[in-house]
């Protein structure tokens, strides 16, 4: 079943349900399913696209449903203002409650969420002379049954259309690497907090949407809706119908309300239904139900053979992905003194190194000695104890590593982390646009201005796949990529930033002889087109001795020597350090 | 009591960087075991005591090896939605064996309140934080004092080279499994007579104690144990001066404040950031 036959479907059976049935049971339980589709929707952006667990999207749904009802008892709002009033309560919340717990993820992050849920619980049930108290509020102009039906399903319809839009957008891009790798995102000028509350912004919008339409189609509303296992079937519909999966909330909240309906004699054993469900999906469904069904599919019509890669189609085409930015008088990077040490143990001490643009400085030395230290200074991973770092003459000491990504640094990672939940072309895209995400609006609406944009960015991805020799794997999961490339793809990623300045932290280590001397070529090549500066950590000494203008010698946590490769071939410094014999 | 608790999350933590979030529901588990064997079938307390930790052994063995061995050490938070499934489900199983409604837990310890100016407690209330002051010194002690100890505190500091130096890992988190699982089921006993017995006392209690756990910091006994005593303080002041509802209110608002402030507690370690 192909993914546009599924949606087909299912649009067919919600239009003639109606007709189907007058019965208001079925409508009902109908609307139940849409509602539970709204909210897991919502936890899809949140769960599925950035990877983060709540437990208190209950709390969410309470707020929704009675600032909904408030506002149509109390005010006497019309039903589409008190709407808007419940999406907007539930959204400046969401944006309050995710600042605060988004500085903390895993268990903590679900404490938090359970905590905020529980609050909302008891605020409900304390705060009688607003909220009724365990009575709740009742007397809210309801809307027919078959009315509901009609609403409920238009707003699922949307909220699963614009989660679609999101998804292939460069918001959902983005997501989805904080996901697979919140260093690499950050690395690429993604601020990882900033794209999560966002996530969890939307989430709480639209569990309190779905809070509003509950009291609509209810007329009465109470604490008891509202526990801490509302919030737990919201997840587990999420999970069981397939975390990330577009499809995934509106399978996974059917299931999850006509399963119930189906067993009621066996209403004793709904805790041990809901356990069982979530140990089945968390064991036999990593992608869910939808997941299931969709692997299947893909496994039956895979092409029998993958396409040859094209590593021979390595020459560099011009880099016609935007011209590089110029190149500033003095040094571009700049490390006066920095030192830097952990639990007593000094990593760094006194290191003074200094990058001229367009130039290619090594620096080498034996295992521990704090090369990639020294990296992780620069980009702002860690924060160095003493000295200053200046990139084009500006302080970046102590900047966060998002922060420096955007004025221009890019790297790789000793071991590479590209984003395994895209694909290749996917993973450069959040190279290229970097932080510049557009509008979220269009994002969510899929604008037309965003559809061009997007082909542009995609279009630009490939030039630099080319570059990098891998035009021919664009489509696939970068998950499925061999090690050699997975370096080369980390490299087309950073380049795709257009950095001033490039790091790379052993991108040879791992490759074969041939690979290595297609990363020279391309190396020299970027240089010759005045591409970025480039720091180079590497072991591989033919390499580094082709390529660098300058090598920069570490040992112990100091630079021992430095200089042009001739002079610090000779450096009898060096020779002790790499031989251990006084020379 | 909280601190009786919430250490049981801390030595899981400690030991496999996982934590069972049914520790709530093993408290409650002790609870029906003991109301089951003492009350319900008559044998002496002492025979119940026995049995009921050795189910709770029990129990903590089977949350592990169905909810958290296949997720050890995946980034995944797989094993926390595996284990609330295994609480949940034994929620159901108490329900469906015991009965929906709380049942009293006589004691000897609850017949006479003792009268210290006024206001009366119950002996009861006295041994809840003897014994878990008792049982939190003796844990440190074998973490620290005994070879046993000695093995899971390596365990939680490196495993793989815990593992190379002939320390069997699955065993030693399966023992953190069960001794938690054991301290819950101590606190349900002595709750029990209490708060009296029903399948849905655990879910509040757990999370109270996760919230302390956290507020002293997973990787700190001593700053749970501090913790402990200090929620429980402050419940009781906030109940008695504002509301009972009030109580969750402040207590998960703190929470809150904590994680913001001071992700890691009040008394463990920033960890430090791997790139």
């Amino acid at each position: 079943m192909t993914p546009r036959v599924g949606w087909a479907l299912a649009a067919a059976a919600a239009l003639a349900l109606p007709a189907l049935t007058a019965n208001t049971y079925y409508l009902y339980l109908a609307c139940s399913i849409g509602l539970l589709t709204i909210v897991t929707a919502g936890l899809n952006v949140l769960a599925g696209f950035t990877g983060q667990i709540s437990l208190g999207h209950a709390g969410f749904y309470a707020l929704g449903a009675y600032a909904a009802g408030l506002a149509a008892t109390r005010l006497a709002a019309p039903r589409w203002a008190a709407a808007i009033a419940a999406v907007l309560v539930a959204a400046v919340l969401g944006a309050a409650v995710a600042s605060a717990a988004l500085r903390v993820s895993g268990p903590y992050l679900a404490m938090v969420t359970i905590a905020f849920g529980i609050i909302v619980e008891h605020v409900l049930v304390e705060w009688v002379s607003v909220t009724g108290g365990p009575g709740g509020i009742f007397n809210i102009p309801k809307l027919s049954v078959g009315g509901s039906y009609w609403l409920i399903a238009a707003v699922a319809a949307v909220a699963l259309w614009l989660t679609a839009n999101l998804r292939g957008s460069a918001w959902g891009r983005a997501m989805l690497a904080v996901k697979s790798s919140e260093v690499a995102a950050e690395s690429l000028g993604l601020s990882a907090y900033f794209i999560r509350i966002t996530a969890f912004t939307i989430s709480a919008a639209l569990a309190g949407l779905a809070g509003a339409l509950f009291t609509f189609l209810n007329g009465y509303i109470s604490p008891d809706s509202f526990t801490l296992q509302t919030s737990i079937v919201f997840l587990l519909a999420l999970l069981f119908g397939g975390l990330g999966s577009l499809a995934g909330p509106l399978v996974g909240a059917t299931a999850l309300t006509v399963l119930p309906e189906l067993l009621t004699g066996l209403a004793d054993y709904r805790l041990i239904l809901y356990g069982s469900l979530l140990l089945i999906s968390i064991y036999w469904l990593p992608a869910g139900v939808v997941g299931a069904i969709a692997g299947r599919g893909r496994a039956r019509t895979a092409p029998a053979d993958i396409a040859a890669d094209s590593v021979a189609a390595v020459e560099p085409a011009a880099a016609g992905a935007g011209a590089p930015p110029a190149s500033e008088p003095g040094a571009l990077l700049g490390i006066e003194r920095i030192g830097v040490s952990f639990g007593g143990v000094v990593a760094l001490t006194e290191v003074t190194l200094s990058v001229p643009s367009r130039h290619i400085v090594a620096v080498i030395g034996p295992n521990g000695a704090g090369k990639t230290t020294l990296l992780n200074l620069i980009t702002g991973y860690y924060r160095p104890d003493s000295g200053e770092i200046r990139l084009g003459g500006e302080a970046i000491t102590g900047l966060p590593p998002y922060a420096i990504a955007r004025r221009g640094v890019a790297r790789t990672f000793q071991t590479a982390q590209p984003f395994d939940d895209l694909t290749v072309v996917d993973n450069v895209m959040v190279g290229v646009a970097g932080p510049r995400l557009g509008g979220l609006a269009g994002a969510l609406l899929g604008l037309p201005g965003r559809r061009r944009r997007e082909r542009e960015l995609r279009r630009r991805a490939q030039a630099w796949l080319a570059m990098l020799g891998l035009a021919a794997r664009a489509e696939e999961p970068a998950a499925s990529l061999p090690a050699g490339l997975r370096r080369s793809l980390e490299i087309a990623r950073a380049l795709a930033t257009q950095p001033r300045l490039l790091l790379l932290d052993e991108p040879a280590a791992g490759l074969a002889p041939i690979e290595i001397e297609t990363l020279d070529r391309r190396l020299t090549a970027l240089r010759e087109q005045a591409g970025p500066a480039i720091v180079l950590v590497e072991h591989h000494m033919e390499l580094v001795m082709a390529i660098s203008d300058r090598i920069a010698v570490l040992d112990y946590g100091r630079v021992i020597a430095s200089g042009s490769p001739a002079a610090v071939r000779e450096n009898p410094a060096v020779i002790e350090a790499y031989l251990g014999v006084p020379a | 009591m909280y601190g009786l608790v919430a250490l049981g999350y801390h030595i899981t933590w400690a030991t496999s960087r996982t934590m069972n979030f049914s520790q709530g529901h093993a408290v409650m588990v002790g609870a029906v075991v003991a109301w089951a064997v003492v009350v319900a079938l008559g044998w002496p307390l002492a025979v119940g005591l026995l049995v009921t930790l050795l189910a709770l052994a029990a129990f903590g063995i089977v949350v592990e090896r169905v909810a958290v061995r296949p997720f050890f050490r995946t980034a995944s938070p797989a094993w926390l939605l595996s284990t609330i499934a295994c609480g949940i489900i034994a929620e159901n199983v108490a329900q469906l064996l015991f009965g929906k409604d709380a049942r009293a837990f006589p004691s000897a310890l609850t017949q006479r309140p003792i009268l210290v100016g006024g206001a009366g407690f119950y002996p009861q209330e006295l041994m809840v934080p003897v014994v878990g002051l008792t049982l939190m010194v003796l844990v440190q002690v074998f973490y620290h004092r005994t070879p046993y100890g000695r093995q899971l505190k390596a365990v939680a500091w490196n495993a793989e080279a815990a593992g190379l130096m002939g320390i069997h890992i699955e065993r030693a988190v399966m023992a953190a499994y069960a001794l938690s699982a054991v301290l819950a089921g101590v606190a349900g006993v002595l709750l029990a007579p209490l708060l009296n017995v029903a399948p849905t006392m655990g879910t509040i209690i757990g999370l109270k104690a996760f919230a302390v756990a956290i507020i002293g910091g997973l990787g700190s006994a001593p700053g749970i144990v501090v913790a402990g005593l200090g929620y429980g303080v402050l419940e009781a002041f906030v109940a008695g001066y504002v509301s009972t509802g009030a109580r969750e209110i402040v207590g998960f608002a703190l929470v809150i404040a904590v994680l913001v402030a001071r992700p890691w507690g009040l008394l463990g370690q920033p960890p430090a950031r791997r790139v």
